[in-house]
Order: structure tokens, then C-alpha cells, then sequence
């Protein structure tokens, strides 16, 4: 066997010993590559940054725990912002194993952070079953989708909620997902409530929303680790989007290089054939 | 009897959320029916989440009983959709729903280990349990999907190594170290691949699928509201 047989052939455990080491190698030597923003991402910064400090705000957890990597460092870097300009902060999810205990975690560790007090400058109302009754109830009035917060208190006990009723109290809404749940916030909110949604979804989810962007029907759009590495810049925080930037450059050029040589490989070993 | 219910249900469902989009809900009885169907719809969602604990617990309860193949992780199954719904529904303090009768019988300070917030026993088994597992398993994918990325992704036609093309040139794009690579090439070169690759070819595509699943939807939703479409009763 030639040495491009040998090649094709390679044991799929050095492939993973590479890509372990290409995960690893940035947590000893650090690299600082500089993150350029692209226009989708600028334009949910500055959709938020343009509201008057107060305004009350709309963020979602729709993720479960297996795509944090990407969406937590969005909700993070959003909160933050929000949270400096003094913004009321609802949190919700669509997602029943994940979203709310996420969501009721990362709101109160940043809250602490701003001097922020539940039921005051946010609220976190949790899960309900069944999204697409939920977004088109939500536009009618939340107390009668959610009665209660996430922990059980009745929203009328909660001083922020006393002047949030529905859709028309909500300024801008500020989607974070990993799924199908983002099309129907566009369809069923933007389209027919006429809401402002901007999103940060991970790199899988994120070409279908171009259209959405493209159409002024999305307003801005993070895509995957690399869109809340640029929102993390334009907040002015150095998170765990920004630290996971090499490590991600890394073993997407070592995807490359595979392919390189998975191609080169296999037309050498198939000029040698005579095919 | 059993399919004209059904089909008596769907129609009425979905005719009125088709009407009552043509109405302000603030002026019209038809405009605020959307709201009680959705309201409706909430809570029979409610139980298709109650239907779906029972059937995990029945399918695999019978397999641990008769002692089938891989029955310990059924068992696991049934004990780990237990131990995570149980602590959660019960009442956090005297003031919750049945929480007075509750609280006689154990002492109030448990009440922090109850409910689905911070500290609560849901809460630890979804922060060090459940949340770590699923994360593993995700980031199991960058493994396979470099082993996949070398042995499978060829360039075998000329359909083939476009794709290959695009994909190399859009993950050298999407990551800060590809992006300086490609800027020794032209200051400009990734603002162009966003307009032309991503706000070009991939709108359009995307367009093209988003379109027709719409139209796909409206078909089967009338098949569905007709009674054609029969298969969500179980029927072909």
C-alpha cells in the first residue's frame, strides 16, 4: 500500500487526537486574532443601543444545554447591555428542559453585577407548552399565558409587570435560539404584531436567517460563537465567545486541512488506479 | 363517531384562527376567538405533556419488568423522569398549592430543595447532571465531524467541489484567524463573501425552501381541516 493509500486509510483516532490538541493549544498560548464585525451584528447593536435608556425589553432563552457554548455568551453579552442602559428585562423560554433554568441563572449572576432587583428591573416568566399559542396569546395580554412568574409568584405581585400587559409594552424583542422557534417569532410577531426581533442563533440556524435580515423582517442577526464574539466586542466585554474564537479558528482550519488531504488522498490514489 | 369528532374539531380550530385574522380582536367577538382557541390549545398542550410521561413510564416500565435487552438504562429512564419532575412539583412553601397540608407533615426548611429554582433539587440535577451530559454529547460532534470532514467530504463531481469550495471558503471566513488569511488577499475580500455567498446565493436558497415549506404547510393544513389528511388520527 502507497504512501496515499496509507493516507486515506489513517486511523480515525489521530484525526481526534488533532482536533483534542487543536481545542487544547489556545488554553496554553493565547491568540488574539482581532473580530471584525459583520453588518448583521452591528445592526441588533445598535437596534438596542438606540432605545431610550428604560425601555422594556424582550430576551429569550429558546436553547437547550447542548448549544450554550454559542448562545449563552449572546444572552450574556445582551444582558449586559440591556442592563447598562437601564433597561426592565422580561426572560422567557420556549424550550422546556434548559431555557428557564438558564435563563433564571445567567439574568440573576449579571443583575447582581448592575445593582438590578427582581420583579423590578427584570422577571423571568419560564416555560409554557405549545410556542405558537404562546407568542400569539403573549399580544393579548402575558398574565393570561403566564399567571405566574418562573419561581410562582403571581405576576401581578411584580412591580415591573404592573406596566407590561402585552406585546405594545415591549419595545424590541431579542431572540436567543437553537431551533425552529425563531421563524415563528419572525412569522407570528414581527409579521403580524409588527414587533422589532433581532437574534442570535448558532451557526447551524444562522443562513436561514439571512433571508429574514435580508427582508428587514429580522433586525440584525448574531450567527453562532463567532456573532457573540462580535457582540461581546461591541459591548466592550471580553467573554467566553471571544476566548473561544482561537480554539474554534484552530479546528476549523485543521477541517480544512482534512479535506485538503482527504481529497488529495483520494485523486492520488485514484490517478494510480488508472480510474 | 371516532372520525367525525376529530375532524369536526380540526375544522372549527382552524377555520377560526383563519377568520379571526381578518378581525381587530378589540372590536370583534370572531377577532377574540383566536384567543380562547389558543387558550385552549395551551392547555391541551399541557396534557400532551402529562400523555408523554405516561407512555416513557408504561413502554419502558414493561421492558424492566420483563427484564429485556439494555432493561437498567430503561430503569434509568424511569427513575431519572421521577427524580426530576417530582422535586419540582412539590409545593415550595405554605403559601404554594397544597403546600399548608405539605409543610404539616415535613418541616418548612425543605422547602428550598422543592419547585425549579436555584438550590432546588431540579435545579442541581439540571446544572450537574443533565446540562453537562448534553453538552458532552454536542461537542462529540466536532470529533466526528473532522473524521467525517477527512474521510467523506470528496470532490467526486463538479456539483460536489462547489459545495466543497463554498464551505471552505465560508468556514475560513466565519473564524477570526481565516478571516486575517484571507485579508492579505484584499482588505475587502470577507465583506464580499458576506454580500455574494451569504446575502446572495444562500437568500436566495433559503428563500426558495422557506417558500415552498410555507406553501407545503397551507396545503396539508387544509388536508388536515377538510379531513383528507387522516394519518394524525392514526389512519392512512
Amino acid at each position: 500500500m502507497g504512501f496515499w493509500e496509507n493516507i486515506q486509510h489513517i486511523d480515525r483516532r489521530w484525526i481526534y487526537l488533532l482536533v483534542a490538541i487543536a481545542v487544547f493549544f489556545p488554553m496554553i498560548v493565547v491568540m488574539h486574532f482581532p473580530i471584525e464585525i459583520t453588518p448583521e451584528a452591528r445592526q441588533l447593536y445598535e437596534a438596542i443601543d438606540a432605545l431610550p435608556n428604560g425601555s422594556v425589553v424582550m430576551l429569550t432563552f429558546d436553547y437547550y444545554p447542548s448549544a450554550m457554548a454559542e448562545t449563552q455568551p449572546m444572552s450574556i453579552a445582551a444582558l449586559r447591555h440591556m442592563f447598562s442602559k437601564d433597561m426592565k428585562v422580561l426572560t422567557l423560554s420556549n424550550i422546556p428542559l434548559g431555557g428557564p433554568s438558564i435563563a433564571e441563572r445567567v439574568t440573576r449572576e449579571i443583575a447582581l453585577e448592575y445593582d438590578k432587583v427582581y420583579g423590578i428591573d427584570f422577571v423571568n416568566l419560564g416555560y409554557k407548552a405549545n410556542y405558537v399559542a404562546v407568542m400569539h396569546g403573549l399580544a393579548s395580554s402575558i398574565e393570561s399565558i403566564f399567571p405566574s412568574d418562573y419561581s410562582g409568584t403571581p405576576l401581578r405581585d411584580l412591580p415591573m409587570m404592573k406596566h407590561v400587559k402585552n406585546y405594545r409594552d415591549i419595545e424590541f424583542i431579542f431572540v436567543v435560539a437553537d431551533n425552529a422557534t425563531v421563524d415563528y417569532w419572525i412569522s407570528i410577531v414581527n409579521a403580524q404584531y409588527g414587533k422589532p426581533v433581532g437574534s442570535g442563533v448558532t451557526a447551524v440556524v444562522a443562513p436561514k436567517m439571512y433571508s429574514f435580515v435580508d427582508a428587514g423582517q429580522m433586525t440584525g442577526l448574531l450567527g453562532g460563537m463567532k456573532g457573540a464574539a462580535e457582540y461581546e466586542r461591541m459591548v466592550d466585554i471580553s467573554g467566553s465567545a471571544i476566548r473561544g474564537m482561537d480554539a474554534q479558528s484552530l479546528v476549523h482550519l485543521l477541517v480544512i486541512f482534512f479535506v485538503i488531504v482527504g481529497n488529495l488522498g483520494f485523486f492520488m490514489s485514484r490517478g494510480k488506479d488508472g480510474r | 363517531m371516532r372520525t367525525t369528532v376529530p375532524v369536526i374539531v380540526a375544522f372549527l380550530s382552524g377555520f377560526v384562527m383563519v377568520v379571526s385574522f381578518f378581525f381587530n380582536p378589540d372590536r370583534t367577538f370572531i377577532g377574540r376567538a383566536q384567543d380562547v382557541v389558543l387558550q385552549w390549545v395551551t392547555i391541551v398542550s399541557g396534557f400532551t405533556l402529562v400523555l408523554g410521561v405516561f407512555s416513557i413510564v408504561r413502554v419502558n416500565g414493561r421492558a424492566v419488568v420483563r427484564r429485556t435487552e439494555d432493561w437498567p438504562f430503561k430503569l434509568a429512564t424511569v427513575i431519572s423522569v421521577f427524580a426530576m419532575a417530582i422535586p419540582a412539583m412539590l409545593p415550595v412553601s405554605t403559601t404554594s398549592v397544597g403546600g399548608k397540608i405539605f409543610y404539616s407533615i415535613l418541616p418548612q426548611s425543605w422547602g428550598s430543595w422543592f419547585g425549579t429554582g436555584t438550590g432546588s433539587i431540579y435545579d442541581w440535577l439540571f446544572n450537574f447532571v443533565d446540562s453537562p451530559m448534553m453538552e458532552t454529547m454536542f461537542a462529540m460532534l466536532a470529533f466526528y465531524i473532522a473524521s467525517a470532514a477527512y474521510r467523506a467530504f470528496r470532490a467526486r463531481s463538479a456539483d460536489a467541489t462547489l459545495l466543497l469550495l463554498t464551505a471552505v471558503i465560508v468556514m475560513l471566513w466565519r473564524v477570526p484567524m481565516g478571516e486575517a488569511f484571507l485579508r492579505l488577499f484584499g482588505d475587502s475580500i470577507p465583506d464580499y463573501l458576506n454580500t455574494f455567498i451569504m446575502n446572495g446565493f444562500n437568500v436566495a436558497v433559503q428563500r426558495g425552501i422557506i417558500i415552498g415549506a410555507a406553501l407545503g404547510a397551507a396545503s396539508m393544513s387544509l388536508r388536515v381541516m377538510l379531513g383528507i389528511e387522516r394519518t394524525y388520527m392514526g389512519k392512512g
